[in-house]
């Protein structure tokens, strides 16, 4: 790409903006980042970048130069980079329409053609809640989790634990990790006891990750609570991103029936990550196993989507399916986490387009992927994504892509589960059972009776407390959600 | 706008899946009934018949009618002496007199003319229009294109989707 990066990304505008988005989009970010202002590190290139970008992209004459040998540049990258990325769309064509349309999107990022098969190294951080909660069962099975990944690490890993509860001390370090006994001497000495500062953990679990960040390597923080925190969401939140930005991610495991479900997604999403449920603290062990065997098989991290859609499209939501489902939001760019070797990462974007009408190519939007590949040096690797449809005047016959449905059964099934929740907190109990109950039966159908089950005596519970239970609100999230992995069982609903 | 058939609840063009009930908008076209595996059919059959309803939940006056066992829904069958039951799919040339689309027939694997119920002197018939998945009286499959008496309280089941007769006079 000439210069380093796409001037149509850094500002954030898609590549057909007028004179007016450019100034817009321009003044906003030197607002942010003009050197009078901005605190950190980097910003300072940042602002003169998109000084650069904006001064090509509104003179017509180095615009039309710039954007030739953009789309050279983009030919270029996706002939030989080491990824690729296959496109589906929900309809092969747009209806010309004076009303809005939904259009939905599967994205596919793999590994390319000739992949080394070779485990990276990992760069792990466990961060144990041992707030009073934990006591007995929970910390004691986490204790024993932990210490069989500790066995289980290769010469070139390295591995941290952290514990937290009002405060955060390293229970045992990189070089303590290495030697099995002493570790477990260090792990013996973890006692539980006062609050959930999840803040305090993250921070120093992060700080320990970052001293032994390997660029080659897979650098992963696997959360584990029970309980909520308090008054320091924001300080999460912002840890979050910076990991993301570094290309730490971020996995959140739930025990029990008190975690703030909702703060932990939105950590593992903005980091690309995931989170895990756990009803029982006994699965912790086979979780941990999986977390740790799923870093080995890393072919890329730090994997983001970045670019914007056209004037006429805006992202309505975006789902990624695998390799753990996941809701990720709307903003661009996007953190999709690491890439693994023998599969992919599947996204499901819904869009609306707005009125179109005239019949030709529609330009959904142009995206940039990107993504460390492991072992292939410090330069990210990037592969253009081009989005566009025909519009056409006649509705198309043949059947949505069948893939596409099967997911979006799936979604629709989870979002239910999301809006009785959100009717629930409303005070809306009545509708909110209904819904359940509405659910139960989709369910039903789809042969997922413990699931139904979980919904009905929901359903039942609302009409009698007006509330959810807290477990039960989990449950459905979670188990809806995994719905997702199963492989799509009929081509109905 | 699109309306949801349903629950009525409007999305833009292009929705898949209704977001308010989760039905799903979009039909894979006039395409093959959805096969449903035999033992399964056989299986929920099985399962033991409900109690025939007693006349009060007859409110709509009907003299004969269908209830639709999972959603409690009764389909009166009045004005004339028969039914055709299926699900219309738009485009269809000949559409079942009762269609059962609002009950997720699709899913259950009811065919888009799958049955016919005769209302005659003697006694109320079901007739399987050689559905795909298939007719069962109270467990029982029928024979395709022939008519078998029912009574009050039997189970008529349409590839997975069960229903009950419900008759005033008991016949």
């Amino acid at each position: 790409m000439p210069g380093d990066r796409d001037y149509y990304a850094l500002l954030g505008v898609p590549r057909n903006a007028n004179t007016d988005q450019l100034r817009r989009a321009y003044r906003e970010a030197a607002l942010q980042l003009h050197p009078d202002r901005n605190v950190r590190a980097g910003d300072t290139e940042l602002f003169l970048d998109i000084g650069r970008a904006y001064e090509v992209l509104t003179d017509p004459d180095r615009r039309a130069a710039y954007d030739q040998e953009l789309d050279a540049s983009e030919t270029e990258a996706a002939s030989k980079s080491s990824l690729r990325c296959l496109v589906q769309h929900s309809r092969s064509a747009l209806l010309q329409l004076d009303e809005p349309q939904v259009h939905y999107v599967l994205l596919d990022i793999l590994p390319g053609e000739s992949v080394a098969p070779t485990r990276p190294p990992i760069n792990v951080c466990i961060v144990i809640d041992r707030s009073t909660s934990m006591r007995g069962q929970r910390l004691d099975q986490v204790r024993s989790a932990t210490l069989a990944i500790l066995k289980d690490l290769q010469a070139a890993d390295s591995a941290c634990i952290v514990a937290f509860s009002d405060r955060a001390e390293v229970v045992v370090s990189p070089e303590q990790a290495k030697d099995v006994t002493v570790a477990r001497s260090r792990l013996s000495l973890l006692q539980a006891g006062g609050g959930t500062e999840i803040g305090q953990g993250l921070e120093l679990g992060m700080s320990e990750l970052t001293k032994t960040f390997s660029r080659e390597g897979v650098n992963h923080l696997i959360l584990l609570t029970d309980g909520r925190t308090y008054g320091d969401e924001e300080t999460c939140l912002r840890i979050a991103e910076a990991a993301a930005e570094k290309g730490i991610t971020l996995n959140g495991v739930g025990i029990g029936a008190d975690w703030s479900d909702r703060l932990l997604d939105d950590l593992a999403s903005r980091s690309g990550g995931n989170v895990l449920f756990l009803d029982t603290p006994k699965a912790v062990t086979d979780l941990l196993q999986r977390i740790f065997d799923s870093l080995g098989k890393v072919f890329a991290s730090r994997v983001r989507l970045e670019g914007a859609f056209s004037d006429e499209v805006d992202l309505r939501s975006t789902f990624r399916l695998y390799p753990d489902p996941m809701p990720m939001g709307d903003a661009m760019p996007m953190t999709l986490g690491h890439l693994p070797r023998d599969g992919r990462i599947r996204l499901l974007l819904e869009v609306v387009v707005h009125p179109v009408s005239t019949v030709g190519d529609l330009i959904l939007g142009h995206f940039t992927l990107s993504a460390d590949i492991l072992g292939l040096g410090a330069e990210p690797q990037t592969h253009p994504v081009r989005l566009s449809l025909p519009v056409t005047k006649e509705p198309e016959a043949s059947p949505p892509a069948q893939e596409i449905v099967a997911a979006l059964s799936q979604i629709a099934l989870y979002r239910m589960q999301e809006k009785a929740r959100h009717e629930a907190e409303l005070g809306q109990s009545s509708q909110a059972a209904r819904r359940l109950e509405n659910l139960a039966t989709h369910l039903l159908a789809a042969d997922e009776r413990e699931l139904a089950r979980a919904a009905l005596s929901e359903a039942e519970r609302l009409n009698h407390s007006r509330r959810l239970s807290t477990e039960g609100e989990k449950i459905l999230k979670y188990g809806t959600r995994a719905l997702l992995l199963l492989p799509a069982k009929t081509g109905a609903p | 706008m699109i309306e949801c058939p349903s629950c009525r609840h409007q999305e833009f063009v292009g929705t898949i899946y209704c977001s308010e009930c989760g039905t799903r908008l979009v039909h894979a076209g006039p395409g093959p009934t959805m096969a449903i595996p035999r033992d399964r059919v056989n299986a929920e059959a099985l399962v033991t018949k409900p109690a025939p309803p007693e006349g009060p939940e007859l409110e709509s006056g009907a003299l004969i009618g269908l209830r639709i066992l999972n959603t409690g829904d009764i389909l009166p069958l009045i004005g004339r002496d028969n039914f055709t039951l299926g699900r219309a799919i738009e485009g269809q040339a000949v559409i079942p007199d009762i269609d059962l689309g609002a009950f997720n027939a699709y899913d259950f694997g009811v065919s888009r003319m799958h049955a016919e119920v005769l209302l005659e002197e003697d006694s109320v018939y079901v007739v399987d229009l050689e559905s795909a998945n298939g007719t069962l009286v109270n467990g029982k499959p029928l024979e395709p294109q022939r008519s078998v008496p029912v009574r009050h309280g039997d189970v008529i089941q349409l590839g997975r989707l069960r229903m009950q007769l419900v008759s005033r006079y008991r016949g």
